[in-house]
């Protein structure tokens, strides 16, 4: 039996069961609607969120360019959770009590209310099953001047995005008065993820600037910790390309040629003041560029929370990596870069000696880099995170939520496998947004981490493709449409894969 | 040339004319949406699938 299970139960399993399911973007959202699903009334399903809202993140980047509002990617989590009989807190947890305390011995979460009525209000609320999806900490603070509070915009949220539309048209505006401006789009730190994400909104700007006919007044640059084009901190992709393997370097440049897009690579922002970015490069050589609009990216870190014994010892250290990622079934043992193993990556996303803990989506940690880590000269380190972002997301969410379904059926069933090394993604970054003249540079590859022992390449040629075209932009649209009708629940949302 | 240590891409390949049209034709692009959809829904019933 699962540690700190105790709550009325019988060898046919738990009568009742109180299951606590921390974050509600798509792999805590997902986890708690299939949860709903699959258990009976009897049992509970809660979900703790700071914000009241649900993102559709994906769709961010055309909210940045002010092709779409905020109430199109954004909507209230309130009445699904009413309509779903599912309990939702608007807090944020700040520890995990996973052996319970002196009081109770089930597991408990402190969490602290961030809803209008309540702020700051501290609860303790009990768990037999937890599921961390807490996602990213935005750490906009490990680049000076980074970020909305600082000299650049970004798109992680919609309201970031709103003001990231806003400043770009004011740029546009002043280009059609004659300006010439450099935007720079790309990655605040050497250790960022989401590289798709600003790839798909500089080729977005690209696009909104020839809308408006000013593209020849100005200098696109992108700016990247990854070492070539097209690495996505997924060590880049091979595609199998009219009989021949073309890599996703080649491919994505061509896309930079062909848009007249500058491309500035391995570089590490160490610094932004006003209309200033200074970065150094894989060489050791530091470098400043001035700009007039900066959308840079920041690099995520676990949202912080503490652990805890019964006794109010910290245990932190043993269920947290110090990047603040809760630690998995993944192998940890530290390793050269050259000897990581596909077998590395966690199948089960149960926290180390804990039946009823588990974490998914950006929140667990991540065994190793997939794209290869590098140091400047001086010493920087340069190293594109893993994304664990999208469908693997949503196909962690959904296995850990069927994992706790078998469990409380039956307490001794097997923990289901979702890892990252067999199961594939698509990524459709947008180059575009419109009916007739959008694109989008369309990938698929199986799996996301490759895996040498099986593949040559890596990943399976006949899965792994990647297009560019008109077609891509009606998928990702259709894509915006449906993970919404899925995560509103409505008819039919489970029938909507992963 | 630049100030900036931009990467050189003069060697990548530049679409032709013909590739830029495709990428633009309603019944070509038709038919790569459903080939696409067809690849994502294989991947999703081959691999997202949490097996014991």
């Amino acid at each position: 039996m699962p540690p700190g299970v105790c709550h009325v139960s019988s060898a046919k399993g738990q009568e009742m069961a109180d299951v606590v399911v921390l974050g509600a973007g798509v792999s805590g959202h997902t986890a708690a609607l299939h949860l709903r699903r699959k258990l009976g009334r009897e049992h509970t399903v809660t979900v703790v969120s700071p914000n009241a809202n649900w993102n559709w993140i994906p769709s961010n980047i055309w909210v940045g360019v002010g092709k779409m509002s905020k109430a199109d990617v954004v909507f209230a989590l309130a009445p699904i959770y009413r309509k779903k009989s599912i309990e939702h807190r608007q807090a944020k947890a700040v520890a995990i009590w996973p052996h319970g305390d002196n009081s109770d011995p089930r597991g408990a979460v402190d969490i602290v209310s961030t809803a209008a009525d309540s702020v700051g209000d501290e609860t303790r609320i009990r768990y037999d099953y937890l599921i961390n999806a807490t996602g990213p900490q935005l750490k906009f603070a490990m680049t000076p001047g980074l970020g909305p509070d600082g000299h650049t915009v970004s798109v992680c949220t919609a309201d970031h995005a709103v003001e990231a539309a806003d400043k770009l048209h004011e740029c546009i505006e002043a280009m059609k008065a004659g300006a010439t401006k450099t935007l720079i789009v790309g990655m605040g730190h050497g250790t960022c993820t989401c590289e798709g994400a600003a790839f798909e909104y500089i080729f977005n700007v690209d696009h909104e600037l020839r809308e408006a006919g000013v593209r020849d007044r100005a200098r696109l640059i992108y700016l990247t910790n990854e070492a070539s084009l097209g690495d996505f901190g997924v060590g880049g992709m091979t595609f199998d390309d009219m009989g021949f393997e073309t890599s996703s370097e080649l491919w994505t440049a061509s896309l930079f040629r062909e848009r007249e897009v500058e491309a500035i690579l391995g570089a590490h922002v160490s610094q932004v003041r006003e209309g200033v970015v200074e970065y150094e490069t894989l060489d050791g050589e530091r470098h400043e560029l001035a700009f007039d609009f900066a959308m840079l990216l920041p690099p995520f870190g676990g949202v912080p929370m503490s652990a805890y014994a019964a006794d109010g010892s910290d245990i932190t250290a043993d269920l947290f990596a110090p990047s603040g990622f809760m630690k998995v079934d993944a192998d940890y043992t530290a390793k050269p870069y050259a000897e990581w193993k596909a077998s590395d990556w966690p199948h089960t996303y149960q926290a180390p000696g804990f039946d009823n803990l588990f974490a998914v989506g950006i929140a667990f940690a991540p065994p190793h880099q997939i794209s290869q880590p590098r140091k400047t000269s001086n010493g920087t380190m340069i190293a594109p995170s893993p994304p664990r972002t999208g469908m693997p997301s949503g196909a962690m969410g959904k296995t850990v939520a069927m994992t706790i379904v078998d469990r409380i059926k039956n307490p001794a069933a097997d923990a289901r496998r979702a890892s990252m090394a067999d199961m594939g993604a698509a990524c459709v970054a947008s180059a575009g947004a419109n009916l007739r003249t959008g694109s989008a540079a369309a990938m698929t590859m199986m799996p996301v981490v490759p895996d040498f022992d099986r593949f040559p390449t890596g990943r399976d040629l006949k899965q792994t493709r990647g297009e560019i075209g008109l077609a891509g932009h009606w998928v990702k649209l259709m894509l915006h449409h449906l993970f919404i009708h899925k995560a509103k629940a409505r008819l039919g949302w489970q029938f909507i894969p992963e | 040339m630049s100030d900036q240590p931009v990467a050189d891409l003069s060697r990548a390949p530049l679409p032709t004319a013909k590739t830029l049209r495709q990428r633009r034709s309603i019944p070509l692009q038709l038919t790569r949406f459903v080939v696409f959809n067809t690849r994502i829904m294989k991947m999703v019933l081959s691999g997202h699938k949490g097996t014991h």
